[in-house]
């Protein structure tokens, strides 16, 4: 609140004048992108959502499909929040736009943030990545179903390795939700590969991959036991959906395309198109490709029921908090007040 | 392997990528993972194994290239040389800059020529054993490292410990590394993330070393003078081998662990071979031990960063991810099955570990005389370029002025911890281990249920905390309280 209203004082009037500046020279020639169309990724440079945003400068580039360069500026941490609060408070004049997958939904639901799809104009959804879960090789667990039944007679003891309040974290939480009383036991793994560390390792015993990195990960010696898609991955067609594990639960990822409220709707549409033209390029066919995704595009009403579709679903999520978290802060608190104070006795007798 | 480097094309692209590694990695504020990001789309349009060699090059060359300014300035150019500064700065200011750049290259040549060997012929194996590690384990090495750092410098060990924990309450603000909460930041968004490492580490180092030159009133600032050599003679390397082999080893294997990397590393080898020195009391005050186990260690976790990252998909830091993401765009999918499908990817992979070590020892020997040269820019010049570098480096990294404004507030920081004798590595050391202990705690803690015994229960955990605890508790020798602090 408080600064909120010191932003009101300060800022506003100093972006209004840059604002109405502005405005004046773009109506001035009327164009549309007039400058650089500046792409927000909420995470850093060279993860998963950032190559994703560079297949798409470059099919652009190297397509002439837009007369000015695509730029890509990472505002990475905090789960997205931090990239995702500037692209929302961004000038709406279509040359900033974010592109952040399904993350959007489940900061605001986590409570990491107070603003969410409602806060941005939808462009466009792209690429859907399919999401499995995994176990190691060594597990007993031989089908989904059999680690559900767990799951539901031994509430809380399956450990479940997530990236807490992310994507992957809702994956499984959709999966206690289809099936009976079933209950995990969260922790904190972290990305992809931390996930197989510690899968591999024995530290936990299932996580949850999307396609793409199962598909790098699985001649480590862990098995995918289901995929949660509506019908069956392509590029694994003999893994069971969980729904043929009697798992009522569906997931999956897409990068979604977001500008600031606004945005005037003709510059939305120059985007859609531009996004559109891109996906038929053949720089990202193969990209796609590589990365196992399913090379769909979604704009208008498709766009909406999409959205519409992911934020219910969330409705019935319920958090529950992790274990009580050690207060690591206050107890290094006072080890550093202790010192501080031999450092002073120390310096006296010197 | 040998018909793939024979190649003009791949050996001017070894050369490119080291060279280009070694000036960013020397100057502050400029990174290496912030190169080989910028780099990524560019070679999108090469060949993939060409482009795998750059960024290889990019990385060996980057990590090397901190030693310059840590040696010259007092100003570590990348985090992985801060340990450098501690013997590097005193030795170049008793005016032995060449002396003290010739150990650093060396010693880094061996670290990476080790690091190498090990990439080549263990990378199964070890890799394998590092999943063993869960997060109870990396939480005890994480406490060991801790414990190390109350005799870190030439610092006192309640004024080591100071600066350590003041370093760990300053990474506490942001989202909990476990839970994703958001704790201490007062309701700023833009405090979500907390306080950076790279603002944090050149605010210190760099702003706080020109605020110190500055001000100080009695002009007496240490100066880098002298024009010796940079060769080392053999004698001086035989001595130093175990220490070079320890320190090699000590880098690779911590080189391996996921997110912990080259800062632990060259931590952790300088602390034992200052436990294993005769002279311990040189520590801090110019030690060519000290130089040779930091850096060797530093560029050893090079090659172990890679070991997860070609024999498993895991990368072992954070240009372990960018150069995964780099496989995948070019098509290559990364893992065990890397070595059937794609051998020549990890050739080039391993191959250009092997050349950037050597291309980098030559550029950086062939140069140490007008490297040295560097310290001989009138502060008038060299002062305000490196501000504008660090400026740059802090706002390059997130588009941020939040960031450049961290930067100066720790330059300030930096500057009155020095006049109060508290140990800047100890500061920044602790400040980059406080998030991972506490993820892997909290981790752990999760995932028993909340019981801390498994920090006990567990073998290995318990063998590090026992090691911690000695650490802590072992009687040091009696040491002359009031020396000067050189660092």
């Amino acid at each position: 609140m408080e600064s909120s209203r010191l932003k009101s004082i300060l800022f506003v009037p100093l972006a209004k004048i840059i604002l109405t500046h502005f405005i004046f020279l773009s109506s001035l020639n009327g164009e549309y992108p007039s400058k650089p169309i500046t792409v927000i990724v909420p995470f850093a440079a060279g993860g998963g959502s950032d190559v994703f945003v560079r297949i798409f400068q470059n099919a652009i580039r190297k397509n002439n499909l837009c007369p000015q360069p695509i730029v890509i500026k990472n505002i990475a941490g905090a789960g997205g929040t931090i990239g995702s609060r500037t692209a929302r408070d961004a000038e709406p004049d279509g040359h900033t736009i974010l592109c952040l997958h399904d993350g959007i939904y489940t900061a605001q639901h986590y409570g990491n943030a107070d603003w969410g799809p409602a806060d941005f104009e939808p462009i466009a959804a792209t690429g859907r990545s399919g999401v499995v879960v995994a176990v190691s090789e060594n597990s007993p667990y031989k089908s989904l179903n059999e680690l559900m039944e767990d799951a539901n007679s031994r509430p809380y003891q399956l450990v479940y390795g997530t990236n807490l309040g992310a994507p992957n974290h809702y994956s499984a939480l959709f999966l206690q939700n289809g099936f009976k009383n079933s209950k995990f036991r969260f922790t904190q793994t972290g990305g992809g590969a931390k996930r197989l560390a510690q899968l591999k390792g024995g530290h936990i015993d299932v996580t949850g991959f999307s396609v793409s990195e199962y598909q790098q990960f699985k001649a480590a010696g862990i098995i995918a036991l289901a995929s949660m898609g509506v019908k069956r991955e392509a590029s694994f067609p003999s893994l069971p959906t969980a729904k043929e594990e009697d798992v009522n639960a569906t997931h999956s990822l897409m990068q979604f395309w977001w500008a600031p409220k606004d945005t005037p709707i003709e510059r939305i549409s120059y985007l859609q198109n531009l996004i559109k033209e891109a996906m038929k390029t053949d720089e990202i066919k193969t990209q796609f490709k590589n990365l196992h995704l399913e090379p769909i595009v979604q704009v208008g009403k498709d766009l909406l029921n999409t959205i519409d579709l992911r934020s219910k679903n969330l409705e019935n999520i319920y958090i529950e908090k992790p274990t009580t978290m050690p207060p690591l802060e206050w107890i290094v608190l006072i080890i550093a007040v202790t010192c501080a104070f031999f450092v002073n006795r120390e310096s006296k007798t010197v | 392997m040998i018909d793939l480097f024979a190649t003009p094309t791949i050996l001017g692209l070894v050369l490119l990528g080291t060279t280009l590694g070694i000036t960013v990695g020397a100057i502050p504020g400029l990174t290496g993972t912030m190169l080989i990001a910028l780099s990524l789309p560019m070679t999108f349009s090469m060949e993939p194994v060409s482009g795998l060699v750059l960024l290889v090059a990019m990385y060996v060359g980057a990590v090397s290239g901190g030693l310059i300014s840590a040696t010259l300035l007092r100003m570590p150019g990348t985090p992985a040389a801060i340990m450098t500064t501690l013997d590097g700065f005193p030795m170049a200011t008793s005016g032995q800059p060449g002396r003290a750049l010739g150990l650093g290259v060396g010693a880094s040549l061996f670290g990476g020529l080790i690091s190498w060997l090990a990439l080549w012929q263990l990378s199964e194996p070890m890799a394998d054993l590092s999943t063993k590690l869960g997060p109870f384990e990396l939480f005890s090495l994480v406490i060991l490292a801790l414990a190390m750092l109350a005799g870190i410098g030439d610092s006192t060990p309640a004024s080591g410990l100071l600066a350590g924990s003041l370093g760990v309450l300053v990474a506490m603000p942001g989202m909990h590394p476990a839970s994703g909460e958001l704790r201490w930041t007062f309701g700023l968004t833009f405090m979500n993330e907390g306080f950076r490492l790279i603002p944090v580490l050149i605010g210190m180092f760099a702003i706080g070393k020109i605020l110190q030159d500055v001000t100080s009133k009695d002009g007496k600032v240490e100066e880098v003078s002298g024009n010796d050599s940079a060769w080392i003679s053999l004698p001086v390397w035989v001595s130093n081998l175990f220490n070079l082999i320890r320190s090699s080893v000590i880098g690779t294997f911590i080189g391996i662990l996921p997110g912990i990397g080259a800062n632990i590393g060259s931590l952790a080898a300088y602390m034992a071979a200052k436990r294993a020195s005769r002279n311990p009391e040189k520590f801090g005050k110019g030690s060519e031990e000290g130089i040779i186990a930091s850096e060797a260690a530093n560029n050893a976790t090079v090659g172990g960063a890679l070991i997860p990252l070609i024999s498993l998909g895991i990368p072992g830091s954070v240009i372990g991810a960018v150069l995964l993401g780099a496989l995948i765009v070019h098509g290559l999918q990364p893992g065990p099955l890397l070595f059937r499908q794609n051998p020549e990817a990890i050739y080039a992979i391993i191959g250009t570990v092997l050349i950037a070590n050597i291309m980098m020892f030559l550029i950086m020997v062939g140069c140490a005389k007008w490297i040295a040269r560097l310290s001989a820019i009138p502060k008038k010049i060299l002062f305000p370029s490196v501000t504008l570098c660090c400026i740059w480096g802090a706002y390059a990294l997130n588009g941020m002025w939040f960031d450049v404004l961290v930067m100066l507030l720790f330059g300030i920081l930096g500057w009155r911890m020095e006049k109060a004798k508290l140990p800047l590595a100890a500061f920044v050391i602790g400040f980059v281990l406080a998030p991972i202990a506490e993820e892997n705690l909290c981790a752990g803690l999760m995932a028993s249920g909340g019981s801390y015994l498994p920090l006990v229960t567990r073998p290995l955990s318990l063998c590090l905390l026992i090691c911690s605890v000695v650490l802590i508790i072992w009687k040091r020798k009696p040491k002359n309280a009031n020396t000067q602090s050189s660092f």
